[in-house]
């Protein structure tokens, strides 16, 4: 195998296996793990502390257990976590980091079904006033605070600033990779291109920065070859399960550029200069825009998705519509008209991870690469 | 030169013989969808219908809800695709296509050349499809291809509103108890159905001809909510639910054709 | 000047609702502002700047209640707006749509024309308030950038930790002062702290007789059938900070007590039973809902709805009335939910709970299980779900709402009569 061949591999693995992660850390470093739930957590104070951050995205579930705590019009991430929090597959975390920036986190907030305590915190929403900033590095003093409590470390100032700089590190790395891939789409497809952003959420991150560094590295020193299908950019929740990655796939779709909650949205700005660490934190969230959890009365989102297109060469954008989602879905009609007004295609999909047959997906997708 | 079209959806199975891209000598529809032995016996009427055998064929495409499970298919395209290749061959004028069909409901804007402009679907729930007026005629105790009879004799439509086929249901049960003639509670049904419809043919574009495909299509009743709805002539495709098999055919065609260039 | 001291409670509230609507198309013709606001926003700024309101989740709940929220639903749904969304949200866009239209045309659309709704002018600015729910910003921002007008937001963070702590406090009455400022940008004139006082002061009168009213479905039987309240609630919501609410709240509450005196009560010696409704009306329903309860001799005298609006804070004080508006229940912990839902149970002297699962509402809706669990294991009170949606009609089956309250009912007579539940 290439190195090429052997990193992707070791990352899929690794995005494939939480658990096996958190196990090998364990063993590493002695240190546990604390779970971080979406979305825009400080996962920085917890890897300052010592311990891994490790994401939590649901999965891949049929529900039982939960539907008697939730009915069927949460999304799909929340039923799934919520089954996952009732088959103990969480009870392993020293703690959880919860953060609230819609309704549906603000309810499960309150009724963690697992046994590990439960860290919640607010962001703000009026997030250009410098009060905001104020209010959110209180919530997160608070958060440290509490960390320091449950896991009996102590987590300094000076720590803080260096896990800044080394998340900071992993987000120049993962831009570019982003960058990179969308020349090498035979080489990294879009399930590919996954996994290894993936990958992030259960490694300590200056190892999936020197990772996906080489990855890099690999990647420049080869030619790029001509690409003869067609290039979008996804935006929305997330785009799972591996299925509909494959379909993009196999319609020869590439995906050049995406605006995920769950990939580039968490590391396309970095987190700001500075001496205090929590204020630092807190005014990243000030600084991000373009997401529909980060309140904005002007609405960029479109605008900001018309610039990615024309940047990567885009032929078109697929709308991952997580299914109960409000905050995505109060966006679409917005987005989509100016994508209208401005001639720009879009395919909309279906995300729910709970699907098990996707022939709906297969049809729209074909149907569009047929389109365009 | 013989080309054929293969539509396999989740409740009917559909198969086109074309001659030389034009002359349709078999169109078959059997009510049983992918999965089960329909596809198998529709294929087989065809061919027996047109006097011919499966090597006759040049090219055969396969399309719909169980495109990929058509061993004899040499590709398969998207329904969508295939129902705009379809009506456009039958109604040149077509600009947007509603297709209701047994488990989903579709809008296709056409462009001037009957390509795919743009497109939106309902397929994840009952509700305005054929499935829905299945449960209905049940209910109603009134079979399905009566139910634009009673619809033209309804006085004033009932209200049949909800968006979930359960409980439209029960509402129609309900209303049942209630004495209200069924004229009106189906006239009240296919405005349900024709509201699901209308609302993705909006988010398209509503622009004449409008054309209506898709088993639905044959109950009038459907078709006239839906035109009153929309404020416009709505065209029923002939023999609305080959359609899809029909523009897969063409397909195939155009590429026997384009292949022999 | 039509003379209002001779009305009923009744009257009052017909009188001034419209009074409202007819103040907002008034103050659109001679050119002055009208303001679209969240229900549980802080009224008391625009108020003070002269400013005509409009409610959209009182005017989205009128339209429900007339029957009329299909038509504009489907205008909602053809723009592209999902139908697992608000409804509120939706009726409300749906509507402003075919506004906008009228605007841009000329032409006022069929759906218009025949909508039931009270003819409202188009915002020249918007104010939303999380407070009841995180759904009210994302659908202001719509509002905002569908008119291209400012809108002003004031961001009560979820309060995960009881009791609510300073630095919260001092993040909301921050916002406070930037509503001022940008208002005194969007009006033109400088803020008036001196008139801000005085609607502060009438705030606090109108809530004062709000809580009055509540106050009364304590007693049992009931004066006060609490489906009434969600009628004048219309009043809390549109008209707190001027005297509309307070002169028609004191009237019937006053209208409450003598009847209370004369031995005059809601359900005329018929009450059997008395519930807690928790959640919002369906509205689309509202005459069944009530009747079926009715019937069962069951009166509600218990909702968390009165407690909503009891926005008590000291006049003049930024951080009191930041904590008025923060502590909200459904805006606080399960804990402190259970609690108030706790006193509004036992206040009520309830012998069961109705949990509303509303469709349109995830906020409302996702707790149930947990709160009605832990509720039953403090009192011992039976309970039943059903599923609803304030102002869909398509999310209701009036046959299923029947089912629930019948064996609701069923269990309260098993309880009074010492039989076991379990």
């Amino acid at each position: 195998m290439s190195r090429i061949e052997t990193i992707i591999s070791e990352l899929s693995s690794i995005s494939n296996n939480p658990r096996k992660a958190m196990e090998d850390y364990k063993k590493e470093t002695g240190k546990g793990s604390v779970g971080v739930m979406p979305y825009y957590a400080p996962e920085e104070i917890i890897h300052a502390a010592g311990f891994l951050p490790v994401g939590i995205w649901g999965g891949q579930k049929s529900i039982s257990k939960a539907r008697a705590y939730l009915p069927p019009f949460a999304c799909s991430i929340m039923q799934s976590v919520m089954e996952m929090q009732l088959e103990g597959v969480y009870d392993d975390l020293e703690a959880v980091l919860f953060p609230v920036p819609c309704d549906t986190l603000k309810c499960l907030s309150q009724k963690w079904k697992g046994t590990s305590p439960v860290i919640v915190f607010t962001h703000p929403q009026n997030r250009k006033l410098e009060a905001a900033n104020k209010f959110l590095a209180e919530e997160y003093r608070l958060v440290r605070e509490k960390l320091e409590t449950i896991l009996n470390v102590k987590i300094t100032d000076e720590a803080l600033n260096q896990s800044i700089e080394t998340y900071n590190e992993n987000r120049k790395v993962m831009r570019e990779f982003t960058d990179l891939a969308a020349n090498y789409p035979q080489i990294i497809d879009p399930r590919i291109r996954h996994a290894i952003i993936k990958a992030r959420f259960f490694m300590e991150k200056s190892k999936h920065t020197a990772m996906v560094k080489e990855l890099n590295s690999e990647l420049k020193s080869l030619p790029v070859e001509a690409f003869t299908g067609k290039k979008v950019v996804l935006t929305g929740i997330m785009a799972e399960p591996n299925e509909v990655l494959d379909i993009l796939k196999d319609n020869g779709f590439a995906v050049v550029a995406d605006d995920l909650a769950q990939e580039s949205r968490l590391f396309r700005n970095d987190v700001p200069s500075g001496t205090d660490p929590l204020y630092r934190l807190a005014k990243w969230w000030q600084e991000f825009d373009g997401c529909s959890l980060a309140t904005d009365a002007k609405k960029s989102r479109g605008p900001m998705l018309m610039e990615m297109v024309k940047g990567s060469k885009a032929d078109a954008v697929v709308v991952c519509m997580m299914k109960f989602c409000d905050p995505e879905e109060f966006d679409y009609p917005i987005y989509y008209r100016q994508f209208e007004e401005a001639g720009i295609k879009s395919l909309f999909i279906e995300i729910d991870l709970e699907t098990t047959s996707f022939e709906q997906t297969k049809t729209r997708v074909q149907s569009f690469s047929e389109m365009l | 030169m013989f080309t054929m079209g293969i539509d396999i959806g989740s409740s009917s199975s559909k198969v086109v013989i074309l001659e030389d891209g034009v002359n349709i000598i078999a169109g078959e529809v059997i009510q049983i969808g992918t999965g089960s032995t329909g596809p198998k016996r529709v294929l087989n009427e065809a061919l027996s219908k047109a006097g011919l055998k499966l090597e006759d064929m040049a090219k055969i495409i396969a399309t719909g809800y169980g495109r990929s499970s058509v061993e004899e298919a040499h590709k398969q395209i998207s329904e969508i695709s295939c129902q705009a290749k379809g009506v456009f061959f039958l109604v040149p004028s077509a600009k947007l296509i509603i297709d209701i069909g047994g488990q989903d409901v579709k809008a296709i804007r056409l462009d001037s050349k009957g390509g795919v402009k743009q497109f939106f679907m309902n397929d994840k729930c009952a509700a305005g499809t054929g499935r829905f007026l299945d449960v209905m005629s049940r209910v109603l105790e009134v079979n399905l291809d009566e139910m634009a009879e009673y619809d033209a004799r309804a006085t004033e439509p009932a209200t049949v509103s909800s968006t979930c086929t359960v409980f439209a249901e029960s509402e129609v049960i309900s209303q049942l108890s209630n004495g209200v003639a069924k004229e009106n509670i189906i006239a009240g049904v296919h405005q349900s159905v024709a509201s699901k419809a209308c609302g993705l043919a909006y988010r398209c574009g509503v622009e004449e001809d409008i054309v209506m495909c898709g088993g639905v299509a044959k109950d009038l009743g459907v078709v006239r909510a839906i035109s009153k709805e929309l404020k416009k002539p709505v065209i029923v495709a002939p023999n609305p639910q080959i359609t899809a098999a029909l523009g897969a055919a063409i397909f195939a065609f155009e590429e026997v054709r384009g292949a022999n260039k | 000047m039509t003379d209002t001291t001779a009305m009923s409670a009744k009257e009052l509230l017909g009188f001034y609702q419209e009074e409202l609507y007819e103040e907002a198309r008034r103050a659109k013709k001679e050119g002055k502002l009208v303001c679209w606001s969240a229900s549980v926003a802080p009224s008391e700024f625009c108020v003070a700047m002269d400013v005509a309101m409009i409610y959209p989740e009182t005017h989205a709940a009128g339209i429900g209640a007339r029957k009329g929220a299909l038509d504009v639903l489907e205008v909602a749904d053809e723009k592209g707006y999902n139908v697992d969304t608000c409804s509120y949200a939706r009726v409300n866009l749906g509507y402003m749509e075919l506004l906008k239209q009228e605007a841009l045309t000329g032409i006022t659309p069929e759906k218009l024309e025949k909508s039931p709704a009270a003819r409202i002018p188009l915002p020249d600015f918007v104010i939303t308030c999380n407070n009841i729910c995180n759904t009210l910003l994302k659908w202001y921002e719509n509002l905002a950038v569908e008119l291209n007008i400012p809108c002003i937001i004031i961001d009560v963070p979820f309060n995960h930790t009881m009791p609510i702590p300073q630095y919260a406090k001092d993040y909301i009455a921050e916002q406070f002062k930037e509503a001022i400022t940008q208002l005194e940008e969007i009006c033109g004139k400088k803020f008036d702290y001196d008139k801000f006082l005085k609607v502060q002061e009438q705030t606090q009168r109108s809530v004062a007789q709000w809580n009055r009213i509540a106050a009364l479905s304590s007693h049992k039987p009931s004066p006060l059938n609490g489906f009434d309240l969600f009628n004048y609630m219309a009043l809390i919501v549109c008209a707190r900070s001027k005297d509309y609410a307070e002169i028609t709240f004191k009237k019937f509450a006053d209208e409450l007590e003598e009847n209370l005196n004369k031995g005059i009560f809601a359900f005329k010696g018929n009450e059997q039973k008395r519930v807690t409704w928790e959640g919002i009306a369906v509205w689309p329903h509202l005459g069944h809902t009530f009747k079926g309860l009715k019937n069962l001799g069951n009166i509600m005298t218990g909702s968390a709805y009165p407690g909503l609006w009891n926005v008590s804070y000291t006049p003049g004080d930024m951080s009191s009335m930041a904590e008025a508006y923060t502590r909200i229940y459904i805006n606080t912990c399960l804990d402190n939910k259970v609690k108030v839902l706790s006193d509004v149970i036992s206040g009520g002297k309830c012998d069961g709970v109705i949990y509303h699962q509303n469709r349109s509402c995830k906020l409302m809706s996702f707790l149930n299980v947990e709160t009605a669990d832990i509720l039953q294991k403090e009192n011992g009170l039976p309970y039943v779900s059903f599923d609803g949606d304030q102002t869909d009609p398509r999310n209701f089956s009036p046959a299923q709402f029947d089912t629930r309250i019948q064996a609701l009912d069923e269990m309260m007579k098993q309880n009074k009569e010492g039989v076991s539940n379990e």
